[in-house]
């Protein structure tokens, strides 16, 4: 040993102390960065004198997969949740004011009055307005999920391709981190824009990862289409512009697998586009065939009958008139078609009594045959009829064998329930993904104070090491002057 | 070595997450202190919100029927009123018969006491409640009796057509007066009584109906509530007026006069206890429309707490979950401040 490796040992000192303090205050400026991973120097000691400074990235595998999937989840449910407040308010309406049940109880009260006076023909054109107002409720219901349904589409098409856009950057960064590896550079920065994206990608579809050698990374859906392996496996949906009830929205393809179809409020559909397909495909579809029971509930109790001859819709009328709409049958869309039938409708020369009367078929359907004035027996009977059970197609979800009265609010009840579920959901993930980043971040994040009191250690090292440069340099001094 | 790591960054977030969750449980819990009612039934209900729905459905119809029956209660009034002026008419009616029968009274007093009989009775049973012939069975919009004193009349008409075809001339005609008490029986037995008591009634006296109007008197009852114009003690109290005030003047012999005045007052005693079944019979009809209306508002206060206790909300408690909110808003935003100050840089300039 020498002055001279004395001198050498404080110089690489020196400079490690510059590394260390690089990143340290790389870390101090990227603290508040949420995808940055804290860098840890880490000083290998070599005889004579620590000389090698490996930066290596703080990682935690576990917790990030955990973060990813909480991410997917929520992402998922929160998207079904606010899809839902949207149809509460677009189809319900506040307080459930707009809903058919609501409409229908108004109706019944109207037709109650009426049967209370027959003769009065204004409360005849009461009763008629109160079916009609029935009727828009079921028409503007239809439109409202349908174009909702649409909307979704236009979401669907749009997230489809952010995944895209998303996939693609992905494959740069994983060439950068592959190349880089394989060149053996220093690839921590590419790996950190790398679990951004995948963070991105998480919250559009589940996701599941594989680390292959030199750092490449595969990507899978959770049910198993692959999303990315060397090149960007494509997502592909092609939007409808319009929606008629019934009729079934196109599949996004991740891969060629379709994605399935999430179920319950609170879901497990995973992932934004899983948790748009579920609202178009599950809950406005069944909310759509609720309201077309309740349209035929309102067709077939509304039926005019007569001795030998067929029942004939009366007062709700639908496209397929004269024929009755099947029992126990969904009827794609009827609640966006049924209509007053005309021969009621006063603004289009109807007649408001035959309500009381009957007959809107023909002479065969007239009930009070004496054309007397406070004849109540029909409408007291149409009133019984909306309260007596008939059978509802079991595909809606509900009861099948229930008054139409009930029927009605069993579909708010249906629909609440969803909405109640979705919502604890959406709190609970919502939660679960707050947890699992804040322990990530706890994990793998910069603490400012720690950064410092490295820091601090490092102006001491410095300082100590700059002492021995001037003893050394003292020493020689000395020696030369001796020497002189 | 590293025990426990915590990032400044988790720090400085840690707050935000359950601060904003506060913020938006107090906009609910504010709503609902204001209200008295839950801010969203739907979310706090899920699945039941179809019982509020329903119950407040059935609430208002409830009050509706209740509505509807104080109308009936009134026509029922008027009915039950009009009833008991025909059956005071019909006494006062049947003590002038009487008289005449024992020969104390003449002939054309009896004769005008039939004649405004005849004249109370049709009023009455033409009154209208409400636009409606409460008389009328369920044809409520035409007036049911015909009046026997217009020019115009049908009964009128058809009565006078029955003496001519039974006796071969008019009422006017002297032969008139040589009708015997045993061929008038038979008039009134064969010509008359088919014009009151059978099918001349209907055709040519009342276009009331037989059937009655139903109404709904509960959720699930429904019951007649008027009487008909065709009640046989009208039909009879009707035949009595009429054969008196057409018939019983100076051109009928005494024989015949007899007769129709022991006919009369057989049929006006009948009429007293038909009409008093009336009476009786919408009393009882009376009693269970009110009946089902107090049934019906006992209902309505079930309903209505049964909906304050789904989505009513005790005032207290959401005043003191207000005020625990505020409460932890105000420590968050004051931890927050300290967390922002709390920091090494301060110490190590």
């Amino acid at each position: 040993m020498s002055l001279s490796s004395a001198l050498s040992i404080a110089q690489s000192s020196l400079l490690n102390n510059g590394r260390q303090t690089s990143v340290v205050s790389r870390n101090v400026q990227e603290s508040k960065n949420p995808d940055y991973t804290r860098r840890v120097a880490i000083v290998s000691s070599l005889a004579p004198g620590a000389r090698v400074v490996d930066v290596q990235r703080a990682t935690n595998e576990q917790l990030f997969r955990q973060n990813l999937s909480a991410l997917s989840s929520w992402s998922g449910q929160s998207t079904l949740s606010s899809g839902l407040e949207q149809l509460e308010i677009s189809v319900n309406g506040v307080d459930n004011s707009t809903t058919a049940a609501t409409a229908i109880g108004k109706f019944q009260q109207a037709l109650q009055t009426y049967s209370a006076s027959p003769s009065n023909r204004t409360l005849a054109e009461n009763a008629i307005d109160a079916a009609r107002q029935v009727v828009r409720t079921l028409n503007s219901g239809t439109a409202a999920i349908q174009s909702f349904r649409v909307d979704m589409d236009g979401q669907i098409a749009a997230a489809v391709d952010e995944l895209n856009g998303l996939l693609a950057e992905f494959k740069d960064v994983n060439t950068a981190v592959t190349t880089g590896t394989r060149a053996g550079r220093n690839v921590n920065d590419a790996l950190d824009q790398r679990d951004a994206l995948l963070k991105k990608i998480a919250e559009y579809v589940p996701l599941s990862t594989l680390t292959r050698g030199d750092n490449d990374m595969v990507l899978m859906t959770k049910d198993g289409a692959t999303l990315f392996e060397q090149v960007p496996r494509t997502a592909s949906f092609q939007a409808s512009t319009s929606y008629g009830a019934g009729s079934a929205g196109n599949p996004v393809y991740i891969d060629g697998v379709p994605v399935g179809l999430g179920s319950g409020g609170n879901t497990d559909a995973s992932g934004k586009i899983a948790g748009m397909v579920q609202l178009r495909d599950g809950v406005a579809t069944r909310m759509q065939g609720q309201l077309d029971e309740i349209a035929r509930g309102l067709v077939t109790a509304f039926a005019e009958t007569g001795t030998a001859v067929a029942d004939r819709p009366g007062l709700f009328t639908w496209p397929g008139a004269p024929a009755m709409p099947a029992a126990s049958t969904l009827v794609d869309g009827l609640a966006g078609s049924i209509r007053i039938s005309a021969a009621f409708d006063s603004s289009v020369g109807g007649n408001p009594e035959l309500l009381r009367d009957g007959g809107a078929n023909g002479t065969a359907y007239v009930v009070n045959i004496d054309g007397n004035a406070s004849f109540a027996d029909l409408l007291i009977a149409y009133g019984d009829r909306m309260d007596r059970p008939m059978a509802f197609d079991p595909s809606v979800g509900l009861t099948s064998n229930i008054s139409l009265s009930n029927f009605s609010t069993a579909s708010v009840g249906w629909f609440q329930a969803v909405r109640k579920d979705a919502s604890e959901g959406a709190e609970a993930k919502e939660a679960l993904a707050a947890r699992t980043q804040e322990a990530l971040s706890n994990d793998t994040g910069v603490n400012v104070d720690a950064e410092m009191s490295l820091l601090l250690d490092l102006e001491h090292t410095y300082e100590a090491s700059a002492r021995i440069i001037k003893a050394v340099d003292e020493m020689l001094a000395a020696l030369l002057a001796a020497v002189r | 070595m590293k025990t426990m790591s915590v990032s400044t960054a988790a720090l400085s977030q840690s707050l935000r997450y359950s601060l904003v969750r506060a913020q938006a449980e107090l906009t609910k819990a504010q709503k609902e202190l204001q209200t008295g009612q839950m801010a969203d039934t739907g979310l706090a209900l899920g699945a039941r919100t179809s019982q509020t729905v329903s119950f407040t459905r059935d609430f208002d119809r409830t009050q509706g029927i209740v509505d509807s029956n104080t109308l009936i209660s009134s026509r029922l009034k008027t009915t039950q009123d009009s009833l008991k002026q025909i059956n005071d008419a019909a006494q006062t009616f049947l003590s002038t018969l009487t008289t005449s029968s024992s020969g104390d009274a003449v002939g054309n007093v009896t004769q005008s006491s039939a004649k405004i009989m005849l004249q109370e009775l049709t009023s009455i049973l033409n009154t209208s409640f409400n636009g409606e012939h409460i008389f009328a069975g369920t044809n409520t919009d035409v007036t049911p009796i015909d009046d026997f004193s217009a020019p115009s009349s049908t009964a009128k008409a058809a009565f006078d057509a029955a003496f001519q075809s039974h006796f071969g001339f008019a009422k006017t005609d002297p032969a008139a007066a040589s009708i015997t008490a045993a061929e008038m029986d038979a008039f009134l037995t064969a010509a008359v009584e088919p014009q009151f008591l059978g099918a001349g009634w209907a055709a040519n006296w009342s276009d009331a109906t037989d059937q009655r109007i139903v109404s709904r008197v509960t959720l699930s009852d429904t019951t007649e509530t008027s009487v008909s114009a065709n009640d046989p003690g009208i039909r009879k109290l009707a035949m009595a007026a009429a054969t008196i005030s057409d018939l019983f003047d100076s051109n009928i012999g005494p024989g015949a006069r007899q007769a129709l005045l022991d006919k009369a007052v057989n049929l006006v005693g009948q009429a007293v206890g038909n009409i008093g079944n009336l009476q009786a019979t919408t009393g009882i009809i009376q009693k269970r429309v009110s009946d089902a209306s107090d049934r019906l508002k006992v209902q309505i206060d079930l309903f209505e707490r049964q909906i304050g206790d789904m989505v009513g909300v005790d005032p207290y408690e959401a005043k003191t979950r207000v005020d625990a909110l505020l409460g932890q808003i105000e420590a968050s935003y004051a931890l927050t401040a300290r967390l922002q100050q709390l920091s090494i840089l301060r110490y190590i300039s």
